[in-house]
């Protein structure tokens, strides 16, 4: 299937030609900061409870943790958005780009992997009463693993976004 | 001023082993990559106590929280050893670079902020009976805090829209002739 209509349809429309084209530092480089903004927020708190799951911070209850989650997830869907509109602007570099898909494959990962290890710690527990009190998790070694594969996959989708600066093979459909 | 930063970066000259190792294929981009990953376990580990001073997770005991920190300083730790791999190389590109001036002012806010915190408020948030609710001063120094790194993230996130560019016509490797 040829794409490439497609991406010169995008290219071509006005918010595209904005993002990249434009020479204010709200377009492209302010849409990328909040990219890494957004990123430290959203890999940092899911990167502290991993690490809280693997014994660092021992005395912090870790059900306590899920007051951090709505900062989580602002980072998350600030990225989301962002991150749209970083491919509204440059969508032949990111979509013929296998590591672009990488990237996105490891951060469904990550995300499923957050959302299982939420469920774990931080809400249902079959048999507990009031909703106001998380479960106090004892820390299998099933848990471990979650969190360890969270730690993985934040890194390598880390690395895999910095990468895409180097392993693309057309920048635009002009190129 | 200028005389320094032309000083400096004649000093630094990006001509080392460290230079010619940056300037391999991979080094330069897993460099890059692992200055990204310290920025997320320093938000993680120092904007994650901003977060607990200023009120979020009321519940978890801030002493407790506190032992996140050492995670935020070995972030830190990673991007200012990957950071300077990246001033040995190019030394140019930062020493006269605007962003760059500014992500190192927020860096020393950051830093004399911290400092503050440790220096006058330390004893009180971390009393065996402090109250969970951190006070006025230590939640100022919070609020700093994150906005201070995240200046230094936009400092840093900027740097490539301010590189000075070559000199007109010249050849030079350091860009000292056409340099601001």
């Amino acid at each position: 299937m040829n794409i490439d209509p497609f991406l010169a349809w995008v290219e071509s429309t006005t918010l595209s030609q904005w993002i990249i084209g434009s020479p204010s530092m709200f377009a492209f480089p302010g849409i990328l900061t909040l990219h890494a903004i957004g990123m430290g927020f959203a890999v940092g708190i899911s990167t502290a409870i991993d690490l809280r799951i693997l014994g660092v911070a021992p005395k912090v209850p870790l059900g306590e943790l899920r007051r951090f989650l709505p900062i989580l997830w602002a980072g998350f869907w600030l990225n989301a958005v962002s991150g749209v509109l970083l491919l509204i602007g440059y969508p032949t570099k990111a979509l013929t780009n296998p590591v672009f898909y990488l990237k996105l494959t490891l951060i469904a990962v990550a995300m499923a992997l957050l959302v299982r290890i939420s469920r774990q710690v931080f809400y249902e527990r079959t048999g507990s009463g009031g909703s106001s009190d998380p479960p106090t998790t004892a820390i299998t070694s099933r848990l471990r693993n979650l969190a360890i594969a969270s730690l993985v996959c934040w890194t390598g989708a880390i690395t895999a976004g910095r990468l895409l600066a180097y392993t693309y093979h057309r920048l635009t459909q002009l190129h | 001023m200028h005389d320094f930063q032309i000083w400096l970066v004649t000093t630094i000259g990006g001509r080392s082993a460290i230079a010619d190792v940056m300037r391999t294929a991979w080094a330069w981009p897993l460099a890059e990559s692992l200055h990204f990953l310290g920025l997320c376990m320093l938000i993680g580990g120092v904007g994650s106590f901003d977060l607990r001073l200023l009120g979020v997770a009321r519940r978890i005991p801030i002493a407790a929280m506190h032992r996140f920190i050492p995670i935020g300083l070995l972030g830190f730790a990673i991007n200012i050893a990957t950071g300077t791999l990246f001033i040995l190389t190019e030394p140019d590109q930062y020493i006269y670079n605007p962003s760059f001036h500014f992500k190192l002012m927020f860096m020393t806010i950051g830093g004399l902020n911290a400092a503050t915190f440790y220096l006058t408020s330390y004893r009180r948030v971390f009393a065996p009976d402090a109250p969970l609710d951190a006070p006025r001063r230590a939640k100022v120094i919070a609020a700093i805090s994150l906005c201070a790194w995240i200046g230094v993230i936009t400092g840093g996130r900027l740097l490539t829209f301010y590189r000075p560019s070559a000199c007109e016509g010249q050849q030079t490797e350091l860009l000292l002739t056409c340099s601001p």
